[in-house]
């Protein structure tokens, strides 16, 4: 492939033009890692890098954060529980552990973070607009009565754009202090990276405790309720071994959905039934095991952005609705991917 | 146990029209589920969003009323001070005004209160309250807070209690005189929503041109495979999900 | 005294009985709500509406009408003439006794007809209990009547006459006893019911079907308890015989969900009774449903379970069947509205089409203005305030569902076609409010009732014209009560007559078999039948029905919101409906309802496609 032609610009469901990554400047990775020796300024990226990693929300963080450093000069900090193994590459230059903030002690991270925020004055501070991300943002707000802007859909160095009264209005104002970016809404750092240097970590303020224990609870990606579900794998009339299928689910992590034809049958439960009159999906991602996709079926993937499908027919709608179609038995791929898994990947 | 729901005025995103937030509506739900007696605490004009929540399991609802630039932080904070109760529901974010999310913090840190985020379920526990709070995908934690509290309230919540158009004529508002403080006003400019493109089909590793490759041919281009051998198919399956950020148990 | 004047005693004792029992029941009847009765007309019209009405749907089974006739023709015919042997010079003539004896010979063998209707093995849709004691009353009551008669006739000894009239005293004393809770109470209840209905427009071959609008400043809104129904709705629960023509019809009960009809109103009338008083019930129960409780309190609850409520489709095929003329929808409805308004105790889907309703005036949630998009490139006109055109185009619920805009493009293209000036609402059309209403949010309905009134009166047209028979119902028959008189026309219609008129040409005849399933809201709500069979007679020349077409055709499972309530069951309405189709060995399977497209098609292939008549005409006369 031929490096620096212009991406390709694509259309999204919602036929809006959408942006491919900017700034790929190699095609290859760079050998040297790029240092900010002497940063203007810093951005705090805010992650929770569970199990060590960056999520795909997180690296948009990070991205968004270079966006703000690189015109100026500024540097951008990784700060997260736990240092992660791919922070360089995420974008990060400095890396800042709140190694006491463990087992997400929400209160406890909030003062360390206000502790290093004091310590090391960072330009703006930006978080993932999700469940955690989005709770400590507002925790650090209320702590510091800093200005927030929450769930950001367009950031640049000299504005920021967030949703208001029920999406139907935006908000346009200059970048604030702290600032929690929605998902796929900038893109992750591409390119060299970065040093992913250790900073000091600031020492633990008093912590004000009224959150007594945390701990999470088991919950297996079947007991996931099919709304809030992020990968859903769905069996339709193509599939027959329905203990294979659960099998594969588990393995992958999804949660198990079904057509209705299959729900019908009594092969899978009512609650997992997809479509118009079942449940309306708001998951990331969707895999489409041999069904067709009745015009109720494909209703009930409204708002699911990236989806595959394995149909023996090619001219099934399925098919023509996947963004990865692979015209095969399901029957036959299902095993196959199972024994992928098993056999790590 | 006496809670208070925090109700908004809320607006449909589709009609704009007056609407609760589905959210605060379910933490009536959960607070009834608690068997604590449930009052609604509005800070603002009468709103008609406010008027449909008690069709939705509340008796009355207490209006501070306030100015269009008054800070309801601080009129909520007056008002539940001087009579607090022992939690104090809201929705994790709002419909219709700011919808920041942030009003609930910052009444948390104006009360000194603890705050859990992100509740599913409450129930009581022997050293206060049990929260169960949902994280990123479908993840559950369970948190103890000692009252009195402020708990938001996820959408995974259960459902809230249907509307009941009787109810709702039968509930009673009572209107105070909220306490005043001016909101600093931020700069900011409002303007009509755009759509914006979303960012799509990025892979999370991988080279620079693996990832120039994911975020053009993979996304939303519609990649066919014609009979490839089942096990081909399987790691292009796989490929795919990890690109998304799933199944990445074999990388570890 | 002799054996003549004993008799004559026994018809004024049995009379006094009677009458006592009637006036328990009135007294029963009157903790209802009071209602607006014309008694004067509904007594007039009784013999029309009994011998006519009554006797119409009971003759759809001749058997049946012929045992009905000769034991109810002889029970009256006889005892009446007893009562007249109070004139000492009628009982003293050989011919009065010859009459008489004759009257209790016809009761004899209606009563053995209705022993024979149980035997050798009782139908499921019968009921047991008091019912198989019926037959004996009679009989005792018949069997002692001829033989006093005769034996009054033949001049026989005293002692045989006191022996037959005591005979039939204990068939007498048999009969009175069941006036209250047992089989014969629907004779005195189902008199009154007849003078006293609720929809007199029922009777005298006209069909009201329009939903009753609600008094929304009522202290209580719906039916909780019994004395919540008007007292001639409570009439109307005890005037049911237990024939189960509505257990037979029902496709709820068919699909195996909580909803007997028989058993509901059975349930409806024991609700006005105390638990211990209630009569039992011994015939098909609620599939599925646990033994009711013999609670007092509200009847859903105490005496139903929710399901029964929301298994309904409103389809009114148990309305239909029943010879009584007894009002289950209502009944349902009422009910609902009470679950709805009062308690919100609704499932949890319908709850949100309701909320999205309330707040976006569509059951969905779509914005008003995407109603057109299943239209891209054939560009609808709208109808501004104050313009005008020949046909109002109410595009309806249907236009949202990416399946049935298919339907609507053929239709839209045919009306091109064939030079009709037509428009649309635009975003102007709300939801009709169909589903509110036959949710029980009369609020919601009325709500959205007078906002379409408002937008239709603002703008001048010679007709609407609409494919969905749900909006047809709501717009022909229930606005008018809120100020919005039209004339509505079914898309099959309108065709039909430009297929008549030479304006829509066929190109060429479909080929295959085709079988029409009626929509509910068509058939039985506005008797429409004949457009849509004389429409596919013209483009396709083997066209077939099926067992229960036409008035007496079965649901979709599609109508009063019961895809929303998603009750349990054991087989799908769609599903059952189908089979009825493949049976005939349709080829296609057309329709003419939006609702009706998605139910059957959702049935899993293989199965004979499903195709709108819209889509069908747009066929035969040709793309281009």
């Amino acid at each position: 492939m031929r490096v620096g032609q212009r991406p390709r610009m694509r259309l999204d469901r919602r036929g809006v033009e959408a942006v491919p990554p900017a700034a790929m400047v190699a095609a290859e990775p760079a050998p040297r890692r790029r240092v900010v020796a002497e940063p203007a300024y810093l951005i705090f990226a805010v992650a929770e890098a569970e199990g060590g990693r960056l999520s795909r929300h997180e690296r948009q963080v990070l991205g968004a954060a270079r966006r703000l450093a690189d015109p100026g000069g500024g540097a951008v900090v990784l700060v997260a529980p736990s240092l992660a193994e791919d922070a360089g590459a995420a974008g990060a230059d400095r890396l800042l552990s709140l190694a006491a903030a463990e087992r997400y002690d929400l209160e406890a991270a909030t003062a360390l973070l206000a502790a290093a925020a004091a310590r090391y004055s960072p330009r703006h501070v930006l978080f993932a607009e999700n469940e955690g991300g989005g709770d400590l943002a507002r925790r650090l707000a209320a702590r510091l009565g800093a200005p927030f802007a929450a769930g950001v859909e367009a950031l640049s160095a000299r504005e920021a754009v967030c949703p208001c009264r029920a999406r139907r209005a935006e908000l346009r104002l200059a970048p604030p202090f702290l600032l929690s970016l929605a998902p796929d809404r900038a893109a992750p750092h591409v390119g060299p990276a970065h040093e992913a240097s250790p900073l000091d970590p600031p020492a633990a303020g008093a912590v004000r405790r009224g959150i007594l224990t945390a701990a999470p609870l088991p919950v297996t990606a079947a007991e996931v309720p099919l709304a809030e579900a992020g990968l859903v794998v769905a069996a339709g009339n193509g599939v027959k071994d329905f203990a294979g299928f659960l099998r594969l689910c588990s393995a992958l992590g999804a949660t198990p959905g079904a057509s209705r034809v299959v729900c019908d049958a009594g092969a899978m439960p009512r609650a997992a039934q997809v479509g118009a009159s079942g449940t309306v999906l708001d998951a990331l991602a969707y895999v489409a095991f041999g069904i067709a996709g009745a015009p109720q079926h494909l209703q009930g993937l409204g708002r699911v952005e990236h989806v595959a499908a394995v149909n023996t027919d090619i001219h099934a709608a399925m098919i023509a609705r996947a963004e990865l179609a692979i015209v095969q038995d399901a029957r036959r791929v299902m095993p196959a991917l199972l024994a992928l898994l098993e056999a790590g990947g | 146990m006496r809670a208070v729901v925090l109700l908004s005025a809320g607006r449909h995103p589709l009609s704009a029209r007056p609407a609760p937030v589905p959210v605060e509506m379910q933490a009536i739900a959960l607070a009834r589920g608690l068997g604590a007696d449930v009052a609604g605490l509005h800070a603002g004009a009468p709103d008609l969003a406010v008027r449909e929540a008690l069709g939705q399991g509340m008796d009355r609802v207490t209006v501070l009323r306030i100015g269009e630039a008054d800070d309801a932080v601080a009129a909520l904070a007056a008002a539940l001070a001087a009579d607090p109760p022992d939690l104090v529901l809201a929705g994790n974010r709002g419909r219709g005004g700011e919808d920041s999310g942030l009003l609930p913090y910052l009444l948390a840190e104006a009360l000194g209160w603890p705050i859990a985020a992100n509740a599913v379920a409450l129930a009581a526990a022997a050293e206060g309250l049990a929260v169960i709070q949902a994280r990123a995908r479908g993840a559950r934690w369970r948190l103890v807070v000692a009252p009195p509290a402020v708990v938001t309230v996820h959408p995974a919540a259960p459902p809230a209690l249907p509307f009941a158009y009787a109810r709702a004529r039968r509930g009673r508002i009572e209107e105070q005189e909220g306490r005043s403080a001016p909101l600093v006003p931020r700069v900011a400019e409002e303007r009509p929503y755009r759509p914006r493109p979303r960012v799509i089909g990025v892979a999370g590793g991988g080279s620079a041109a693996e990832r120039l490759r994911a975020a053009t041919e993979v996304a939303g281009g519609g990649r066919v495979l014609v009979d490839p051998p089942p096990e081909e198919a399987a790691r292009e399956l796989l490929a795919w999900l990890r690109a998304l950020g799933f199944s990445r148990s074999a990388d570890e | 005294m002799g054996p003549a004047g004993a008799f004559v005693l026994l018809a004024w004792i049995l009379l006094a009985s009677v009458l006592v029992a009637g006036a328990r029941l009135v007294l029963r009847w009157r903790r209802g709500r009071a209602a607006r009765v014309d008694w004067w007309a509904g007594l007039v019209a009784l013999p029309r509406r009994y011998l006519v009405d009554v006797h119409g749907v009971v003759a759809r089974d001749p058997r049946a009408a012929r045992m009905h006739a000769l034991t109810a023709g002889g029970l009256l015919g006889s005892s009446g003439l007893l009562l007249l042997g109070v004139v000492p010079a009628l009982r003293a003539g050989v011919v009065y006794w010859v009459l008489v004896a004759t009257s209790f010979a016809v009761a004899l063998a209606g009563s053995a007809m209705v022993a024979r209707r149980r035997r050798p093995v009782r139908p499921a849709h019968l009921s047991a209990g008091g019912f198989l004691w019926l037959p004996v009353w009679v009989f005792l009551y018949a069997a002692g009547g001829l033989a006093g008669a005769g034996a009054i006739v033949l001049t026989a000894s005293p002692g045989l006459g006191f022996a037959a009239v005591v005979l039939a005293a204990v068939g007498g004393a048999g009969l009175v006893s069941g006036l209250l809770t047992g089989p014969i109470r629907h004779a005195l209840a189902g008199a009154v019911h007849l003078v006293a209905h609720p929809r007199p427009g029922r009777f005298a071959g006209r069909r009201e079907s329009a939903l009753l609008p609600l008094d929304l400043e009522a202290a209580r809104l719906g039916v909780a308890v019994a004395e919540d129904f008007a007292w001639n709705r409570l009439v109307g629960f005890d005037a049911c015989i237990q024939c189960g023509r509505c257990e037979l019809a029902c496709p709820a009960f068919a699909a195996g969900q909580r909803l007997n009809p028989k058993k509901l109103i059975q349930d409806l009338a024991a609700a006005s009774l105390p638990p211990g008083a209630r009569p039992a019930y011994e015939g098909s129960p609620h599939p599925g449903a646990p033994p009711p409780p013999l609670a007092a309190g509200p009847i859903v609850g105490a005496v139903l379970h929710p399901d029964t409520l929301w298994a309904c489709t409103t389809c009114r095929a148990c309305v239909a069947a029943c010879p009584m003329f007894i009002e289950h929808v209502d009944a349902v409805v009422d009910l609902r509205r009470h679950a709805s308004l009062e308690e919100g105790a609704l499932p949890e889907k319908a709850a949100a089409v309701l909320e999205a309703i309330r707040h976006t005036d569509e059951p969905e949630g779509n914005p008003l203005a995407a109603r057109g998009d299943f239209a891209a490139g054939l560009e609808l006109p709208v109808l501004g305030a104050g313009e005008s055109t020949d046909v109002l185009l109410w595009l309806g619920a249907g236009a949202f569902d990416l399946r049935y805009g298919r339907s609507l493009r053929a239709l839209v293209t045919l009306l091109r076609r064939a030079g009709v000036a037509f428009a649309v609402l635009g975003a102007e059309e709300r939801d009709c409010g169909d589903l509110a209403r036959r949710l029980g949010d009369e609020v919601e309905f009325a709500r959205l009732a007078r906002a379409n009134i408002a937008a239709l009166n603002a703008r001048r047209f010679a007709r609407i014209v609409t494919a969905d028979p749900h909006a047809l119902h709501v717009l022909r028959n229930e606005y008018p009560d809120f100020g919005g008189c039209y004339t509505v026309v079914h898309h099959s219609a309108l065709l039909e007559s430009l297929l008549a008129e030479g304006r829509l040409t066929p190109e060429r005849r479909l080929a295959g078999r085709i079988v029409y399933h009626d929509p509910c809201y068509l058939a039985r709500y506005n008797g429409e039948t004949g457009a849509p069979r004389r429409l596919l007679d013209r483009i396709a020349p083997e066209r077939v029905e099926m067992a229960r077409h036409g008035l007496s055709a079965m649901c979709c499972g599609g109508g009063g919101g019961a895809p929303v309530s998603d009750v349990e069951a054991v087989r799908r309405i769609p599903d059952l409906r189908m089979a009825q189709a493949r049976e005939v060995g349709a080829q296609t399977l057309a329709v003419a309802c939006p609702g009706c497209t998605a139910m059957l098609e959702g049935v899993p292939e293989p199965r004979p496609p499903v195709r709108d008549l819209a889509e069908l005409v747009l066929e035969a006369v040709g793309e281009g």
